[in-house]
């Protein structure tokens, strides 16, 4: 069972990233920087637990504060730039991230061994569960109380007006400047808001997998930050939390029997994904046939 | 009709009992994918080969006298320690008692970060399971957790030992020169914390370092830096890639040191294979070749399964082989999985000596490997071992 | 200088990506690992018979130039323009892909790969040039000549041009859309294959490990070079190659990338179109 409680952790961690992405995604802003916040999360988390001995609960508050002000202080010069340059400067930015964390030392003494961050060697020991005593299981629900609590959120402001801006912002700038939208202030909390998400979910993956170093954090993970929402669909939260199940429960552990074939199976599912879906699995038409489904007759 | 129904039932049950195989598994992980897929395709075939040889000699003996076969699952970590760990939870969750693996010192140490650290400590819910790496060398990790041990050449008494031998046999060499990977943690710990602190430990001087990171492909001012060094043994802890593109670099440049030391993990068929002509003459100490007849027997037997011999499959083989002397020592049972396990940490735990391929290997307190190594040099297309310092 | 040489390579995978996207507004993300796809192809005629260096080269052109289509057909041929997301996650789909069979066609191991004037240094002072570096540049701007060539030059040249320009106009006039995507993939793919070649020839080996900083490199060598516009890749490329190699000189390995990163903020930040911005560029 603790196999499957460990699956269900990681998806909750891995849809946090993504739904980082889906908010900044929402306003037409590709983002691959959202691998930065969360590895600017997973430091700060860490360091708070296990050099300062606070609770982890604190701590990741701290870390989506980090997250989101470093977000926010991203956001500004990236109105500057547009589509797919928007694109490789995040990029450049996350991987500018992950090299400074190669280059951080900071360790403290505790006893005679010491702890923290040493640059290219990463940061370990990072044990606040174990030490702790949580079981897989109440691991699994801690992670999942946030990844909840957090698409109740983004599903909320889908309902409500701040969503339906979001996306006038997303589909077309220039008729969402003209009815008044303050095009700044939305596209900075939008990635302001993303930056606070990454922030926990980095912290949570800090504890989870116990080591952290700065390759962990490498494009590939910015990339799939953007994948999940994009393969799922931008028209509604689950989107991306199927996303995330189809990579990792489905693509990773399901096709395990299939050895070797597969990793070649990956990159060729997304492929053929995108070619058959290109909105996304739950796209506005499949959404619409869901709601009618489940929600009684509403105008699609 | 009721005596002949028992009895046909008796037969089934009997027929059933005799058929019933009873088995013990033992898990397999590591990087079956990426640039380091060799690995774990050279630890899955060393694996099934001792399993294979274990059962055609009968198997392992259980607690209560029968005789069990082994089977052996090797599962692909990816080289991803998300992955690691979620493999090693979906292997706990099977019958296996213990596991080899994984291939990646980046996965080892997240791995072992969520085992249980001591075994006393019934407040840590770390996961309580036996792992036994075969490949993973970042120096010190088996300290992680009481559950994790080692089979791996400690690369601080064998650099020590190459530096020993090289000051004797070579007393007018005074300078040695680095070359390092440094965004890898082990071949980054490999330099900064072994080679660099052995060499001047045994009287050469350190003429400086040149660093690059394991994607690059340019190295032209990093040689530059060795040429002026002008150092008479120049020492290189990278992986085969960037290894060899130095070294190409340093024939460019017209860099020739005296002597040529390499990281242990590139005594292997890539670095001959990417640059056999550049790497002549380069001396790396290792924990394999099949020079003992046991040796032999072993690479062939692997190759049998499609698998190369080399010192990190080798050190699966060898796993193997300890852990059933292990089982059979402390009486498994194979029926309570999680006793098992319980019992072939204490078994590993209370070992002072094993064998290995090239001799006997002594355990240290820390759960790591004090294995026998010989100095292996590159001639021609092969590794060829130049001196066996025991 | 070596670094400026080696620039060329940048400069060269700049110019794909730069094509690509001025073309049909698109990122494709799998170009670099086609263009290392394509010098592993090149590889294969060696397998069959012994050849010269300069025929593995041609068949790494050749490889490069299949996989190029390859990558249209399945990344964007039939995904509907209005969704960018779409095709730029096919080709990241395509860059796993295509990296996976890599590896396990060689399970991972380097190849060696054949290298012209491979011994030649041309040393003056502290200074020596690369003989082989000094060839990929020849060749790299060969190949750009040419590819300018072909694009003002010829018929081919001005469809593309003209859909890149506004595709829908061109389209009233005649030209067949669809086949210059492909043809201007195709190209792109043949110049990638090239830049495979000549990378694997300067580095001596050939490695799944060099598709991911090309990949980072080639886009930013765009973004500086100004999207869509093929002297600004060019430009940007020799820039990058060289700062990159007068970078590691004085600040070291560790913050070299970094440095890179920075020169690319500053650029987005004082130049967003880039060196060279291309007149009437829609985003």
């Amino acid at each position: 069972m603790d196999f499957y409680f460990g699956l269900v952790q990681l998806v909750g961690v891995h849809t946090l990233l993504g739904l980082s992405a889906y908010i900044v995604l929402l306003t037409g802003q590709v983002t691959l920087a959202q691998a930065g916040f969360f590895a600017i999360g997973a430091y700060v988390a860490g360091m708070l637990t296990v050099l300062a001995g606070w609770h982890l609960v604190p701590a990741l508050g701290v870390s989506a504060l980090a997250g989101a002000i470093t977000a926010c202080a991203v956001g500004f010069p990236a109105l500057r730039v547009k589509g797919l340059m928007l694109v490789i400067a995040t990029l450049a930015f996350g991987e500018g991230v992950r090299l400074f964390f190669f280059n951080f030392d900071y360790q403290i003494a505790k006893g005679e061994i010491k702890l923290g961050p040493v640059g290219g060697e990463g940061f370990r020991q990072i044990r606040f569960f174990p030490e702790n005593g949580w079981s897989t299981f109440e691991v699994m629900l801690f992670i999942w109380a946030f990844v909840v609590a957090i698409m109740a959120l983004l599903w909320w402001f889908d309902r409500s007006r701040y969503g339906a801006v979001l996306r006038a912002v997303g589909e077309d700038e220039v008729a969402a400047q003209s009815v008044g939208i303050n095009l700044t202030a939305v596209k900075v909390s939008a990635m302001t808001v993303g930056g606070a998400i990454a922030g926990i979910g980095g912290g949570l993956y800090a504890h989870y997998t116990t080591h952290i170093e700065h390759s962990s954090f490498n494009v590939l993970v910015a990339t799939f930050a953007i994948a999940y929402p994009i393969v799922g669909g931008l028209s509604s939260v689950f989107g991306t939390l199927l996303a995330v199940v189809f990579v990792q429960a489905l693509l990773v552990e399901g096709l395990r029997d299939l050895g070797d074939w597969r990793n070649l199976l990956f990159g060729a599912l997304i492929v053929l994904a995108m070619n058959l879906r290109p909105r996304g699995f739950l796209d506005p038409q499949a959404l619409g046939s869901l709601k009618r489904l489940f929600g009684g007759d509403r105008s699609a | 009709m009721k005596k002949l129904a028992l009895a046909v039932a008796l037969a089934f049950a009997a027929g059933g009992a005799l058929a019933q195989e009873k088995t013990i598994k033992i898990a397999g992980f590591g990087a079956k994918s990426g640039v380091v897929r060799s690995f774990g395709i050279n630890s899955e075939a060393a694996m099934l080969a001792a399993a294979d040889v274990i059962n055609k000699q009968g198997g392992v003996k259980l607690a209560d006298g029968s005789k069990a076969k082994i089977a052996v699952e090797f599962y692909d970590d990816r080289c991803n320690a998300e992955e690691g760990i979620s493999v090693i939870r979906r292997i706990a969750g099977t019958d296996a008692v213990v596991a080899i693996g994984p291939t990646c010192s980046n996965v080892a140490e997240p791995l072992f970060g969520i085992l249980q650290k001591k075994v006393a400590d019934s407040g840590d819910s770390g996961l309580q399971f036996p792992v036994f790496t075969d490949v993973a060398i970042k120096v010190g990790l088996a300290r992680i957790s009481e559950w994790a041990f080692r089979n791996v050449p400690n690369e601080m008494t064998m650099y020590s030992s190459v530096f020993y031998w090289l000051h004797q046999k070579h007393p007018g060499l005074k300078t040695v020169y680095g070359g390092v990977e440094d965004d890898f943690a082990h071949s980054r710990a490999s330099w900064h914390v072994v080679m660099k602190d052995r060499a001047q430990a045994n009287g050469f001087a350190v003429a400086g370092e040149s660093k690059w990171l394991l994607n690059d492909t340019n190295f032209a001012t990093q040689v530059r830096e060795m040429k002026k060094a002008n150092a008479d043994i120049v020492a290189i802890a990278a992986h085969p890639f960037t290894t060899c593109g130095v070294l190409k670099e340093m024939q460019r440049q017209g860099v020739k040191p005296k002597i040529l030391v390499g990281l242990t993990s590139s005594s292997s068929l890539e670095t001959l294979q990417g640059c056999a002509k550049q790497a002549q003459g380069m001396i790396i100490p290792t924990s394999f070749a099949p020079v003992s007849k046991e040796g032999k027997y072993a690479a062939e037997q692997t190759a049998k399964f499609k698998g190369n011999a080399d010192l990190h499959s080798m050190a699966a083989w060898e796993n193997m082989f300890i852990l059933k002397q292990v089982m059979e020592s402390e009486k498994i049972t194979g029926k309570d999985v999680q006793g098992d396990r319980r019992k072939i940490r204490e078994g590993l735990a209370k070992l002072k000596v094993t064998k290995g391929l090239l001799g006997d290997t002594k355990r240290t307190d820390d759960r790591e490997a004090d294995k026998p190594y010989l100095f292996v040099q590159a001639k021609g297309n092969d590794w060829v071992v130049l001196h066996n310092p025991l | 200088m070596d670094g400026v040489l080696f620039g060329a390579t940048y400069a060269l995978i700049g110019i794909g990506f730069t094509l690509v996207f001025g073309v049909m507004h698109k990122i494709n993300m799998a170009y670099a690992a086609a263009s290392i796809g394509g010098a592993y192809g090149g590889l294969l005629i060696l397998k069959v018979m012994a050849a010269p260096a300069w025929v593995v080269f041609l068949c790494a052109f050749a490889a490069g130039g299949v996989l190029g289509y390859a990558v249209y057909v399945t990344c964007f041929h039939f995904i509907p323009l209005s969704s960018p997301l779409a095709t730029l996650m096919s080709t990241v789909g395509m860059l796993l892909l295509i990296d996976e069979i890599i590896v396990h066609v060689t399970a991972g191991m380097p190849q060696n790969y054949p290298a012209l004037f491979d011994d030649v240094m041309w040393r003056a002072g502290e200074f020596s040039l690369r003989g082989d570096l000094l060839l990929v540049f020849g060749v790299s701007v060969l190949c750009m000549i040419g590819l300018l060539a072909l694009l003002y030059r010829t018929k081919l040249g001005l469809a593309t041009r003209a859909v890149s320009q506004q595709a829908v106009a061109a389209q009233l006039c005649g030209i067949r859309v669809g086949r210059v995507n492909a043809m201007t993939f195709v190209i792109a793919g043949l110049l990638g294959g090239i830049a495979g070649a000549l990378i694997g020839a300067s580095v001596g080996m050939l490695s799944p490990l060099l598709t991911t900083p090309l990949t980072v490199k080639g886009l930013i060598v765009t973004v500086i070079g100004g999207l869509g516009s093929i002297p600004g890749a060019i430009i940007a490329g020799l820039l990058v190659g060289g700062f990159e190699n007068v970078l590691q000189l004085y600040r070291g390995v560790a913050e070299r990338d970094l440095y890179v990163m920075l020169l690319l903020f500053v650029f987005l930040v004082f130049r967003p179109g880039g060196l060279f911005t291309p007149r009437g560029a829609r985003d």
